[in-house]
């Protein structure tokens, strides 16, 4: 039996008589320690304040409040619970469609309402059983120990066979974080070979996608969905694998299912409003991000771009007809918010700006004008780099709104700084013939190239001499002055003269201004510690 | 507007109105709990308690089974299959149970075989298909009903077994009728056998589907249904 009077529970209900009915089955139990709460917010405050043991988190806690799923999200992001205690997630319905938004986090189980106290203690002492059996690879969890959690998982299983089924999970986790790609991949097929379980599809179809075997991974979700029909991670997965395989028309399709069977996933609609509207369909991508901006009020996955995206997928689908009085609110509305809560942003500054000029251009052609002035000055002083998608749609909109200029100036260090990659100049390519911006970098990037062969090849003052000629052409270009820092860091940084270091340093302050979504921003975190020694 | 928006989709309003049902029924029976534990002990366990826990049972049991024919009809019914400890699953019933159990005077005990590894099912469904198999077999039990699991073969096999009269003859002789939905005409029960058929063909082992079957006999010498798995 447990000793309940020892322990401390939180329970989380909008709805006070269920509360208190709860309440009163743990006392019935001997529970002492109960704190109640009634919206996820105050449960995670209050999760940050003290820690409990077990947490009775309704799934359900009213239209554009955090649910259960987003709070055990944010609560073990944010590490406010232990891996030790117990979330038990309470639904209305069994197998609730919304509950099964993320198989990333679990709740340590499910209680369908109604429940009596001894489903309640039933439930509670096999989790509790269950914990402690598993505790050393808990307790490594908690430490963030991989390596650790792999040892208990193998002593466990040496200690009974039959808990072997019980750390599956944990295992491949483990393998994964210790980036073990091929004794993971050999796990998670033997697995499948067995038992075919959703989340062991799942990952492996992201160890393949990671390294680049795109099309074992379709075929790996294709097989996952031929068996688990209703699963939206697993269309997820599929929709990243065809992003990558260049067909983004089934990779929409795959997100509108996954939305069909779990609508509630600020990210999932993002991504779709973002595929439909590169595919130019510009309902859909309004209805999507629409959606992600209402569910992302409450969420840590908030993000402006998806307000930005809403606004874009409006106007262009009004496209000539223009926009109707209801649109231009919505999109007013959905820009103000940017701009309010990014004040410090130079970049959304002018972003939200441009956007909203664009949309009012033919009904207020004046504000627009104005709109479009405070963007460029704002523009004119900015050294943060805008991302290669966002100097894009910037300078389409001042082309639009009769600032050639300025445009053009935007393509031109846009070429600059992200010139060596081809999907980003064939871009640029759709906005100008000027061969100024088109082959201004051309050199550069061949010096660049030349220069990751001769670091290849082990030549490494070779390569340091040519990407410093590749830098000194294109000095913000962000491939380039990596390699640079890269290449002269190789040696290690002790043995470096003080004339190395400090060119080292420069060439990463100057591409200090990345934005952090971009993907080689945890590289430039990297050199830039080694560099600076911070 | 486009041609699918004319009308309604009936069966989604159903299922819509069968979630709201079930959420109100949901707060009935906790608010009933509440008010029981108010009453004086003499008032309790009379035998309108037990027609009310029964029917509480039953209608959620049976809600629940609508929502899940629903999500099969659309296809929209997650399988999550995951490894389960029987002894704990079967606990879980019984306690879920327990009002009814005790307001009929019934007993309910269970035996799980010890065959080494735990089952591999989902939870939440084949908890569905067995809870409402239960209910079925409290209203027919004269004071007995056992809950066994074990191997047979290389399938797991969950048992339900009452003292009472059993299935009529004519239910166990055409039951591949029911479990096809090709007679549905006896009620509840009928509509149970096609669903907990069709959650166990879910559970599939190398291209091997789950099965259900109906008997008489077993140790209580009663209705017998179970459940194998592969």
């Amino acid at each position: 039996m447990l000793a309940w009077n020892q322990k401390s529970f939180l329970i989380v209900d909008d709805f006070s008589d269920f509360r208190s009915s709860v309440r009163s089955m743990l006392r019935e139990l001997g529970v002492k320690e109960v704190d109640t709460a009634d919206t996820g917010e105050q449960a995670l405050k209050m999760c940050s304040q003290k820690r409990y043991d077990f947490v009775l988190h309704d799934f359900n806690l009213g239209d554009g409040k955090k649910n259960g799923q987003q709070v055990l999200e944010d609560l073990m992001t944010d590490k406010l619970i232990s891996h030790e205690s117990v979330f038990v997630m309470v639904t209305a319905e069994n197998s609730q469609a919304m509950v099964m938004s993320a198989l990333e986090w679990e709740p340590d189980a499910y209680l369908t309402k109604p429940f009596n106290r001894a489903s309640l203690a039933q439930r509670l002492e096999k989790i509790v059983q269950r914990k402690n059996l598993l505790k050393p690879i808990l307790q490594a969890l908690d430490r963030g120990k991989p390596a650790e959690v792999l040892a208990a998982c193998v002593n466990l299983t040496k200690q009974d066979p039959r808990f072997a089924p019980l750390c599956l999970r944990y295992k491949a986790d483990a393998l994964r974080d210790l980036n073990q790609h091929e004794p993971l991949e050999a796990f998670l097929k033997s697995i499948l070979a067995d038992r075919p379980q959703p989340w062991a599809f799942s990952a492996l179809g992201k160890l393949l996608h990671k390294r680049g075997r795109n099309a074992e991974a379709q075929a790996v979700y294709e097989e996952a969905i031929r068996t688990f029909n209703a699963m939206p991670v697993l269309f997820d997965g599929l929709a990243d694998v065809l992003i990558a395989l260049g067909d983004r028309r089934r990779a929409q399709k795959m997100l509108e299912e996954a939305v069909r069977l779990s609508p509630y996933a600020v990210r999932r609609q993002r991504l779709l409003g973002q595929l439909a509207l590169e595919n130019k369909d510009f309902d859909g991508a309004s209805k999507a991000y629409r959606q992600a901006v209402s569910q992302g009020q409450f969420s840590r996955f908030k993000d402006p771009e998806t307000n930005l995206g809403l606004a874009q997928a409006l106007i262009s689908r009004g496209g000539e007809r223009g926009l109707d009085a209801r649109t231009r609110v919505e999109i007013n509305q959905t820009l103000s918010e940017v701009a309010k809560e990014h004040t410090n942003d130079a970049g959304l500054q002018v972003r939200a700006r441009l956007m909203k000029a664009t949309s009012v251009a033919s009904s207020d052609p004046e504000m627009a004008a104005k709109l479009t002035e405070q963007a460029m000055a704002r523009l004119d002083g900015m050294e943060q780099f805008l991302s290669a998608d966002a100097a894009l749609a910037v300078a389409a909109q001042l082309t639009q709104l009769g600032q050639e200029a300025a445009g053009a100036g935007i393509l031109k260090s846009c070429a600059e700084i992200y010139g060596d990659d081809p999907v980003v100049m064939q871009n640029i390519a759709k906005q100008t013939g000027d061969p100024d911006i088109l082959s201004a970098g051309k050199a550069a990037i061949d010096l660049n190239m030349q220069g990751i062969r001769a670091y290849r090849a082990g030549k490494l003052g070779e390569a340091q001499d040519l990407f410093r000629k590749g830098l000194a052409l294109q000095p913000k270009n962000i491939s380039i002055a990596l390699n640079m820092a890269q290449s002269l860091l190789h040696m290690g940084v002790q043995n470096l003269d003080a004339a190395s270091l400090a060119e080292c340093q420069n060439s990463l302050k100057m591409v200090g201004k990345m934005p952090e979504t971009d993907p080689r921003y945890e590289r430039y975190q990297k050199l830039r510690i080694r560099a600076f020694g911070e | 507007m486009k041609d699918q928006d004319q009308g309604l989709d009936f069966s989604m309003v159903i299922a819509s109105t069968v979630h709201d049902m079930k959420n109100s029924l949901a707060s009935l029976i906790q608010a009933h709990g509440q008010w029981l534990e108010k009453l004086p002990e003499a008032q309790r366990g009379t035998p309108e308690q037990g027609v009310i826990d029964y029917e509480f049972a039953h209608l959620n049991g049976m809600l629940v089974q609508l929502l899940g024919l629903y999500k099969l009809g659309v296809n929209q019914l997650p399988l999550r299959p995951d490894y389960h400890e029987l002894d704990d699953f079967i606990e879980a019933q019984l306690a879920f149970h327990q009002e009814v159990l005790a307001s009929r005077g019934i007993s309910a005990r269970y035996s799980v075989d010890d065959f080494g590894l735990p089952g591999f099912f989902d939870r939440e469904l084949i908890g569905s298909v067995v809870s409402n198999v239960v209910i079925n077999a409290i209203r027919y039990a004269r004071s007995e009903v056992l809950i066994t699991a074990g191997q047979v073969g290389e399938q797991l096999v969950i048992s339900v077994n009452d003292d009472g009269p059993g299935f009529p003859a004519k239910m166990i002789e055409n039951q591949t009728d029911y479990v096809l939905g090709i007679n549905q005409s006896s009620g509840s029960t009928g509509l149970g056998l096609y669903f907990a058929a069709n959650i166990a063909r879910q559970h599939q082992r190398q291209g091997v589907p789950g099965h259900i079957e109906i008997a008489n006999g077993g140790e209580l010498g009663g209705g017998l249904f179970s459940i194998y798995l592969p």
